[in-house]
């Protein structure tokens, strides 16, 4: 599968996803009028991917500074993406990336922990 | 009024940003990011500075989805007539943003049951009901996840206040938000 990598701008992203040795990255800021259209085919390829790259460890990074609740409604759909690939026998490690003094993106890490407690997801300082 | 007044008016009223005119996508990033630059600046606490971001986020993405009068302006492109403001509060000592736009008749009784929702909740209930509402995605539309007052309130000190006006035979929507 082709990698997709979209640039980041003001208010969108970078978005950096290795098919080849599953390493996914999306740092930046998130807070783009159309969310659904942004992230459409984000949320695509990572299905797509997850049904079919042979590789079983995927390491996921998320550094996300701003995020609109739009763009939070996109981050649990693709957890529950990541969710089902780990139950289908994937090994999906997440590293949620935050600010020491950041506490707003540190307790969205602790949200997606809590919901989603079949994930591991690792909260990181920077 | 005249010019040599503004600065001390706008001193007085401790207003920092304000705008009032038609809103686009391309206008609300700028007032975004300008507001971020302000926000560094002034305000010291990094979590206070994003709370603000993120209400000021939230107020302009409503403007823009719930006008009832979005137009079609130059290029095309969607705007929608609003009001957005960023101030200080001297007497409280908390920052506040409040928006107004016009909203149809239908969507009043929605946005008021929205709000008194919220404002009867505690901070952890709010942050347990976003969760819900994200992943069941219940209040889900076209262009947003329907959660921007379970956001507004969850960064707010304060309940939201809010009101309706008629004004020459038409609706407004007005909002204030204590950070």
């Amino acid at each position: 599968m082709e990698n997709l990598i979209i640039e980041a701008t003001t208010y969108t992203p970078n978005i950096n996803f290795d098919a080849v040795n599953g390493e996914l990255s999306i740092s930046g800021k998130s807070y783009p009028e159309n969310t659904f259209e942004f992230y459409k085919p984000v949320n695509e390829w990572i299905i797509k991917y997850l049904e079919s790259t042979p590789t079983k460890n995927i390491n996921i990074k998320l550094d996300l500074e701003y995020l609109n609740s739009s763009s939070l409604k996109a981050y649990f759909d693709m957890f529950d993406s990541f969710e089902e690939a780990q139950n289908f026998g994937k090994i999906i490690e997440v590293k949620w990336l935050y600010d020491s003094e950041d506490d707003i993106t540190e307790e969205t890490g602790e949200d997606f922990i809590e919901d989603f407690q079949d994930l591991n997801i690792e909260l990181v300082v920077k | 009024m005249k010019t040599p007044k503004l600065r001390a008016l706008i001193h007085e009223e401790g207003i920092i940003f304000s705008f009032s005119g038609l809103i686009s996508q391309s206008l609300t990033s700028f007032m975004n990011e300008a507001v971020k630059e302000q926000l560094e600046e002034l305000v010291e606490d990094r979590n206070t500075q994003k709370a603000i971001f993120l209400i000021i986020a939230e107020q302009l993405q409503n403007i823009m989805s719930y006008s009832s009068n979005k137009q079609v302006g130059a290029g095309q492109k969607n705007v929608s007539p609003g009001s957005l403001l960023l101030a200080y509060d001297k007497e409280k000592a908390k920052y506040y943003v409040s928006s107004s736009n016009e909203i149809i008749e239908e969507d009043k009784e929605k946005i008021s049951q929205r709000i008194d929702l919220v404002n009867s909740m505690e901070k952890s209930e709010l942050r347990k009901f976003l969760r819900e509402q994200l992943r069941t995605g219940e209040n889900k539309h076209d262009r947003g996840a329907g959660v921007g007052f379970v956001e507004m309130a969850k960064r707010s000190s304060e309940e939201l206040i809010y009101n309706f006006e008629q004004i020459d035979g038409k609706l407004y929507f007005h909002i204030l938000t204590y950070i």
